[in-house]
């Protein structure tokens, strides 16, 4: 298992070699000291920027995209992306908030609930961009309308806004492991963790990398490649659930809007790309979806609280930070066919 | 030029017939439920009056997508004229200087879409998505707390007169359609569009200017957005200040549903205006009969995805059989696991 990886994907950016370049070649290691800068300038212009309580809450903001990234992540492995995490988001804060509102619903099966509920929906994705093969950002496009309006006929007007305390104490800044460490960070980390195992070790996880560099190939090479795309967008819905789940825990409320409204496509989308994913498929991994969130994360608040940047600025932020990612990034300026001509015509001309 | 343009012989509109089949249906339907719904003809033309900013994007995304790439800032680009064009018109601009000053806005917005997609070679999907965020950040910014309203009598005219028995709202979509439509049939830069959208290595090497078409395409997208803006202005007699996904998810469901190929080179303005008819009466037809707008885009979502699917089933890219395409699909199926033994 493990020899065949690096043939699967030689540039995965895998630091084998151990040199230093490699290793700053590597996106989730070049954002670290971005953020620490971003993080000291700062702390420079408002000192309340570092205090436990805000280093603390930007995390546990993160930790909500960093699930939604780590789908995305899975599915923009495949070549992919999926535009209806934000309503598998919110159907899912919704199912759950109801149920733990109305009938106490404990928040072990909570998130059980959550996590079965993106399986669905993701399937429902999986199903379209895979074995129908609609175009994926079609497919997700229709199916983000579809969830939504599940969504609001779930609702029904209402809105949950009384959910146990049982969820909503791992959501706020002060429960910490240690002052600045939420507990829901963990959570996040071994999410990522998981991942990572499984994008890196297993026969899956190559695979995804195999198709999304080259789907012929894949297939050439006898890898399911309907059946690993299938499961892509599966695993990218399941984590959109438990993102449903862990938002209703850090903000105790859900309505018909939910997901839609903070622009969690976005987010995830951006955290991915910053953390080193492309639209080109076979690059990423799970470090890059949960520091990516974090810098978001961080960016945003430190636009807010330190640069004292209006609130409605905060998604041409997180659009100047998709660009700036994706300029950085050289190897993502290829793709689509006009892209790849124009990169070949100038190749050319030097 | 008829020996470097791609073979194109009259084909029967078959999609085309299929929506005009549906829209007939549908408004013989919504008529014979709703007494009030036909109005005497021109009634009839004023219930699609608020689909309206949408089908007029739709024309300018269709474009777009009939080159490859993809426009997702449409939509916050028209809500960012209406903001600038209210803006303009209550600090009492003249008239004709506020649109002229608002449709420039989102030609600028659509021209450094086009510059970015082409000279640094990011995928449209991002830079739109990235540029619908800014442009929408710039529309909430600039409207404030309350967007700007109560606009002077002739400007709203744009968005409530009436042309003889058609609303003028109608007249300047149909007005942009056959621009559109003869634009790209018709002229020798429709038939570019086609040709990258197609092939753009091939197009490359006919020597057609791939780099200036796109550009081109996303400045003509910016500007068709700005119309669209300032008619979305005209009709609510407001400027609008939120993301725009209102206007730009049925606006791409036209196009799509239209039966432009996502990949480019292949459509038919004509059947995207079918298209636009279509999903407007539908939508109208729903909230009138006591629908919720989240229900009826729901509907919406789901017809994309139905028509998508009867059309990929149908229309076999070209050289794969249905046959083959099945053979592929359970070969798939079967394929051996790479599996650890």
């Amino acid at each position: 298992m493990m020899s065949v990886a690096p043939a699967l994907s030689p540039r995965l950016g895998r630091t084998g070699g151990g040199t230093v370049r490699a290793l700053f070649a590597r996106r989730d290691v070049q954002l670290i000291p971005i953020m620490v800068v971003i993080a000291v300038v700062s702390g420079i212009a408002n000192p309340a920027f570092l205090s436990s309580r805000v280093v603390s809450s930007l995390l546990i903001t993160a930790m909500v995209t960093t699930l939604m990234a780590l789908g995305q992540t899975f599915v923009m492995l495949t070549k992919g992306i999926d535009l209806s995490v934000a309503p598998i988001l919110g159907l899912s804060a919704v199912i759950v908030g109801f149920q733990a509102q109305d009938h106490g619903l404990p928040l072990g099966l909570g998130l059980l609930l959550g996590a079965g509920i993106g399986i669905v929906l993701g399937a429902g994705n999986a199903l379209l961009v895979s074995i129908l093969r609609v175009p994926p950002i079609i497919a997700t496009l229709g199916t983000f309308t579809v969830y939504g309006g599940l969504q609001f006929l779930v609702t029904n007007g209402s809105q949950v806004n009384t959910v146990p305390s049982e969820y909503t104490r791992f959501g706020v800044a002060s429960f910490t492991v240690v002052p600045g460490v939420p507990w829901l960070l963990i959570a996040g980390v071994i999410a990522t963790v998981v991942a990572g195992y499984v994008l890196r070790y297993t026969v899956f996880g190559r695979s995804l990398y195999a198709v999304g560099d080259d789907a012929e190939a894949a297939f050439r090479g006898g890898i399911p490649t309907t059946r690993v795309t299938f499961v892509a967008y599966v695993v990218c819905g399941f984590f959109a659930g438990l993102a449903g789940v862990i938002y209703l825990m850090r903000t105790g409320a859900a309505d018909a809007l939910t997901g839609t409204q903070t622009n969690e496509n976005l987010n995830s989308i951006a955290a991915a790309l910053i953390g080193g994913a492309a639209l080109t498929g076979g690059r990423g991994n799970a470090l890059g979806a949960l520091l990516g969130s974090i810098f978001l994360s961080l960016t945003l608040s430190a636009m807010g609280i330190a640069a004292h940047i209006p609130d409605e600025w905060q998604p041409a932020g997180i659009g100047v930070l998709i660009l700036l990612a994706v300029v950085a990034d050289p190897r993502a300026r290829q793709g689509t066919r006009v892209r790849s001509r124009l990169r070949k015509k100038k190749d050319g001309t030097r | 030029m008829s020996t470097i343009s791609p073979a194109r012989p009259w084909r029967t509109p078959v999609w085309g017939g299929i929506l005009t089949a549906a829209l007939i249906a549908e408004l013989v339907w919504f008529s014979a439920i709703n007494r009030n719904f036909f109005g005497g003809g021109a009634g009839m033309l004023s219930q699609i009056e608020s689909f309206i900013p949408t089908g007029i994007l739709a024309m300018g995304s269709a474009l777009v997508i009939l080159t490859g790439n993809i426009d997702l800032s449409v939509g916050a680009m028209a809500i960012n004229t209406s903001v600038v064009v209210g803006a303009a018109l209550v600090a009492h601009v003249n008239i004709y200087l506020a649109i002229l000053l608002a449709i420039a806005v989102t030609t600028v917005i659509g021209l450094i879409n086009g510059l970015i997609v082409t000279l640094l070679g990011i995928d449209s999907l991002l830079v739109t998505l990235a540029t619908q965020f800014i442009a929408s950040s710039l529309a909430v910014s600039l409207a404030g707390d309350s967007p700007p309203s109560g606009f002077p009598d002739a400007f709203i005219t744009l968005g409530e007169g009436t042309l003889g028995p058609i609303p003028v709202i109608v007249v300047i979509f149909v007005v942009v359609s056959v621009c559109v439509a003869l634009l790209f049939g018709r002229t020798r830069f429709g038939r570019r569009v086609a040709l990258v959208g197609y092939n753009p290595s091939a197009a490359k090497y006919t020597g057609i200017p791939v780099t200036r078409t796109v550009i081109g395409v996303f400045t003509l997208s910016g500007v068709i957005a700005g119309i669209a803006g300032v008619v979305l202005a005209a009709y609510f007699n407001a400027g609008r200040s939120d993301s725009g996904l209102s206007l730009l998810l049925p606006a791409i469901t036209c196009v799509v549903l239209g039966g432009v190929d996502i990949f480019g080179g292949r459509g038919r303005i004509g059947e995207v205006f079918v298209a636009v008819l279509l999903l407007g009466y539908l939508t109208q037809g729903m909230l009138n009969a006591g629908f919720s707008s989240l229900i009826a885009s729901m509907v919406t979502g789901l017809l994309l995805i139905v028509a998508l699917v009867i059309k990929i089933a149908v229309e076999r890219p070209a050289g794969a059989t249905l046959l083959g395409a099945l053979r592929h699909r359970v070969a798939t199926r079967v394929g051996t696991l790479v599996r650890k033994r």
